[in-house]
């Protein structure tokens, strides 16, 4: 009887956790500007050009990317449980939709109101994000509402207020896009196709310890999530708290993806592609699948961001492109897999 | 006599003939008329209509032309690239004049099969706007006026060439837009307008006329010249964004600008001012009005480029 | 008497259609009790509320307190269920499914240890599915995955055992095994085992007490030559049959008389 024990846990985290920290570091050094690594590391706090490539250019991005794609494939495997549905992704619940209108209208209305932190001592934030943040609430909100049935949300209903709460999101900016001007409409992509470009260590910080925490705390639940994805009475019957735990993970989720969203905008398919790969690799048993797709999340999307930077040199792409790139040939892999022995779906 | 009056007949027919046929051709002459209900689409046009002086004839404008102030008050034909086929055909136009680079050619198809004149002028380089200006005033019957305004800029324009000749190129960053940051490529007007101005364009080999830029292509290429134009820019916070990447001469030196204008932006009559005062930001010492009390010209041959 | 399971004046509706209506009934521990009654006369719900999957009015009580003072990890070491059918969407192996029956013991926390492989070992060998479990479960035939979630509800080594129409899936052979194996961990285990039936001659083999719903009320209770008679076939499920003896001369089996 082959099952999920220690040895396996730590041999392939163990082995992810290796690759991650070599993605980050290989990462950091690629990009389409040559560095010299001995220059940079002679002078670090000096007004260095390498050095400032180095740590104030790549490095924040690139952790900001592990986190991130991390975080969405965290997200991507719980909602796919959570759904009952392999095919659900991050997008789905509508809070990635909200959050980038709320982004967009921050850009349109307020693109210079400031938020001082720590009363000015910690620096500023932009309004911009926080009005993203706060989009993302009230979608989940809205979507939780109107998936609610009589104390329990139905995998169906959360799926379908979803769609189209997204599809409604998504003729309001298309209509907001109408009526910007060229310069605005630059921003706008930005929130439509994600962009990892940053250079505040504090705002990468602050998402780390944000989605460290939130995935430790869905990773609790990888039990339950085994559970309730051979049915819901099933789960119940097994020992779950089925309504408890749909109305936890929701939540969670929701948040974790209101904050990624509203510091990078929409990067899509990471939440879809990373558990399907690992859950071949893997297997399904969510104990081990949470924090395998976690670890592999972070390699991908690091490397879509190294490719991103490096593909149109010296132009950036936005990284939601190169995932999506990805996303459409191994989609029609998946389609084309199904009639295969190991199951794919 | 019963035939006279046939034969006096004959003549005066002929001659009303040919008087009729004098007079519709001059009738046809005066009523070939040059266009004098216009609409634009975009907003270098209509400021091209207006300082050539065909203001008056302008009867509809997209709702981002703000320059001249009369501009406004025009009625309005929609944005910049989806203007509202049923408001031109509304306001029964001679002529509508449109950019090549934004103009949908499937809205201008549907214009001409409405049986309306479309032109499209080209902005692509500096010497495309200077074209476009006097084919403008060609279409309007006024060609010298196209000349004498094509000539102006020509002149704004030598004028700043000859003052910044003497320094060397400055390395210069134009961002449109920050975040992302959106910098001015190449193949287009205003990488041309920074060139001429003494600068030295960044992203100015790249392809495309508007690119996303990486922070570390900006820190490689160590710009001395950071100019904020576009949206997103504000006066306090350019100099603030750059600050903590000290490397780069333009911080080092201070020499972070936020620039809110079109003059550069717009392919249109004011580029020589805005030449100017691009000119001004790349190259302060050589305009002696920046250079309390020294000669002019003779901080302008620095030894560092 | 301490009755495993008492209910009292069950009723249960759904949306305005009413399945139970004042149903009671104790099972006492170790009994084995078949429920019969065509479709929709409420006997999968009657399971899906002795689960607590769905709440009646009424009371429910099991082991001497109210069911709804248990919470759901606790009662699922009180109760397992075997389902009619399980229909994934993700893949997992039999040993894992059967593993999932241990969740109720090792906690959400720690991984399956020792103990638990063994039980659902042993688990798997009396269900005759240990063959094949390595195998995804969506690969196997109804049977065997009927026989894998018994083995998942043994896993959860609970005091009562219940089932909805055990064998609806399973051939002649199957669901013969199927039924030996229930008698034989009701002598050996002690187990309590209520079970939603359809086939009524096998019930009559195997169960020696048999419940009879129709239209979501009790119709008879008590041992199958009493239950399985000609006049309460007639009434309940409206066709004729000729109740006779099996071989051994105690239990009636039923053969049907066909109008054609």
């Amino acid at each position: 009887m082959k099952v999920l024990d220690r040895k396996k846990m730590i041999w392939v985290n163990g082995a992810l956790l290796i690759l991650l920290a070599l993605s980050v570091i290989a990462c950091a050094l690629l990009g389409p500007v040559r560095l010299d690594l001995a220059r940079a590391w002679q002078n670090i706090f000096a007004a260095n050009p390498d050095a400032e490539i180095l740590f104030r250019a790549r490095l924040p991005r690139v952790l900001l990317g592990v986190a991130i794609g991390g975080g969405m494939a965290a997200c991507g495997v719980v909602l796919q449980a959570l759904l009952g549905n392999p095919l659900a992704c991050p997008q789905m619940l509508g809070v990635s939709g909200g959050a980038s209108l709320g982004g967009i209208l921050g850009l349109i209305f307020f693109p210079h109101w400031l938020l001082p932190i720590a009363g000015g001592l910690l620096g500023e934030i932009s309004w911009v994000p926080l009005a993203a943040f706060l989009g993302a609430l009230l979608s989940m909100i809205f979507v939780y509402r109107f998936s609610l049935f009589h104390g329990r949300l139905h995998p169906y209903h959360l799926l379908l207020s979803g769609v189209i709460f997204n599809a409604f999101i998504a003729a309001v900016i298309m209509f907001l896009n109408s009526i910007v001007d060229f310069y605005q409409a630059q921003g706008l992509l930005f929130w439509l196709m994600g962009s990892l470009s940053t250079r505040a260590y504090l705002t990468v910080a602050f998402i780390w310890a944000y989605i460290i925490i939130g995935f430790l705390w869905l990773w609790a639940k990888g039990l339950s999530l085994n559970l309730i994805t051979v049915g819901e009475e099933a789960a119940m019957q097994l020992g779950v708290e089925t309504a408890a735990l749909q109305r936890q993970i929701f939540v969670a989720s929701s948040l974790m993806i209101g904050a990624m969203v509203s510091v990078s905008g929409m990067i899509g398919f990471v939440g879809l592609m990373v558990p399907h790969v690992m859950r071949l690799i893997v297997g399904g048993d969510h104990r081990l699948l949470l924090p395998a797709s976690f670890l592999a999340g972070g390699i991908f999307l690091c490397w879509a961001d190294t490719l991103a930077r490096v593909l149109l040199a010296p132009a950036e792409l936005p990284v939601g492109i190169v995932t999506a790139f990805f996303g459409g040939p191994f989609f029609l892999y998946l389609l084309y897999r199904e009639g295969g022995k190991k199951p794919a779906l | 006599m019963s035939y006279r009056p046939k034969i006096l007949a004959a003549p005066l027919f002929v001659v009303s003939l040919i008087v009729l046929a004098t007079h519709a051709s001059f009738v046809q002459a005066a009523s070939a008329p040059y266009p004098r209900r216009i609409v634009s689409l975009a907003p270098s046009v209509t400021e091209t209509l207006f300082t050539l002086g065909f203001g008056n004839r302008i009867v509809g404008v997209t709702t981002y032309c703000d320059y001249p102030a009369e501009a406004r008050k025009l009625p309005k034909i929609g944005g910049f690239t989806n203007p509202s086929l049923e408001a031109i055909v509304g306001q029964r136009p001679d002529l509508v004049i449109g950019v090549n680079e934004s103009s949908h050619p499937v809205k201008v198809r549907e214009m001409e099969r409405l049986g309306i004149k479309v032109a499209l002028i080209s902005v692509t380089s500096l010497n495309d706007i200077l074209n476009s200006i006097q084919s403008i005033a060609r279409w309007l019957g006024n060609p010298e006026a196209g000349e004498k305004l094509a000539q102006k800029i020509a002149r704004q324009i030598d004028a700043v060439k000859k003052r910044v000749a003497p320094a060397p190129r400055r390395a210069t960053l134009l961002a449109v837009g920050i975040k992302p940051l959106v910098a001015v490529g190449g193949k287009n007007f205003i990488d041309e307008l920074i060139t001429l101005a003494g600068g030295e364009n960044i992203a100015g080999q790249a392809a495309q006329p508007w690119l996303n830029l990486p922070d570390e292509y900006v820190i490689a290429k160590a710009p001395r010249v950071i100019i904020e134009a576009g949206m997103g820019a504000e006066r306090e916070q350019s100099a603030k964004r750059w600050q903590d990447l000290k490397s780069i001469p333009a911080v080092q030196e201070q020499r972070v600008y936020y620039y809110r204008s079109d003059k550069i932006l717009r392919p249109g009559p004011r580029i020589g001012e805005g030449l100017e005062e691009i000119a001004r930001l790349v190259h302060p010492e050589c305009f002696a009005e920046s250079q309390r009390g020294l000669n002019p010209g003779s901080g302008c041959e620095g030894p560092r480029p | 008497m301490n009755p495993s399971i008492l209910i009292r004046n069950l009723s249960f509706a759904y949306q305005d259609r009413s399945v139970l209506h004042g149903v009671s009934l104790s099972v006492e521990k170790g009994e084995m009790a078949g429920i019969l009654g065509p479709n929709g006369s409420g006997k999968t719900t009657f399971i899906k509320i002795l689960s607590a999957v769905l709440s009646g009015q009424g009371e429910v009580t099991l082991n001497g307190r109210s069911i709804e003072t248990y919470g759901r990890g606790e009662l699922s070491r009180l109760i397992a269920v075997v389902p009619q059918e399980s229909r994934l969407n993700f893949p997992y192996t039999a040993a894992e499914i059967v593993l999932m029956g241990r969740a109720g013991h090792h906690g959400p926390f720690a991984l399956e240890g020792k103990k638990d492989l063994e039980i659902a070992r042993a688990s798997m060998e009396s269900t005759d599915s240990l063959s094949f479990s390595d195998r995804y479960l969506h690969e196997l035939s109804g049977g065997e995955k009927q026989r894998v979630l018994i083995a998942r509800a043994l896993a959860q080594e609970p005091e009562i055992l219940l089932l909805d129409e055990p064998s609806a899936f399973l051939d002649l052979k199957h669901q013969l095994h199927v039924f030996e194996l229930l008698r034989r961990l009701n002598r050996e285990r002690g187990l309590t085992i209520v079970a939603a039936l359809h086939d009524l001659n096998l019930a009559a083999l195997f169960f020696p007490r048999l419940v009879m719903l129709r239209e979501g009320k009790i119709y008879r209770d008590g041992p199958p030559q009493d239950v399985l008679t000609e006049k309460t076939i007639d009434e309940v499920y409206g066709i004729r049959v000729r109740v006779e003896r099996d071989p051994s001369g105690e239990k009636p089996q039923l053969f049907i008389c066909p109008s054609l």
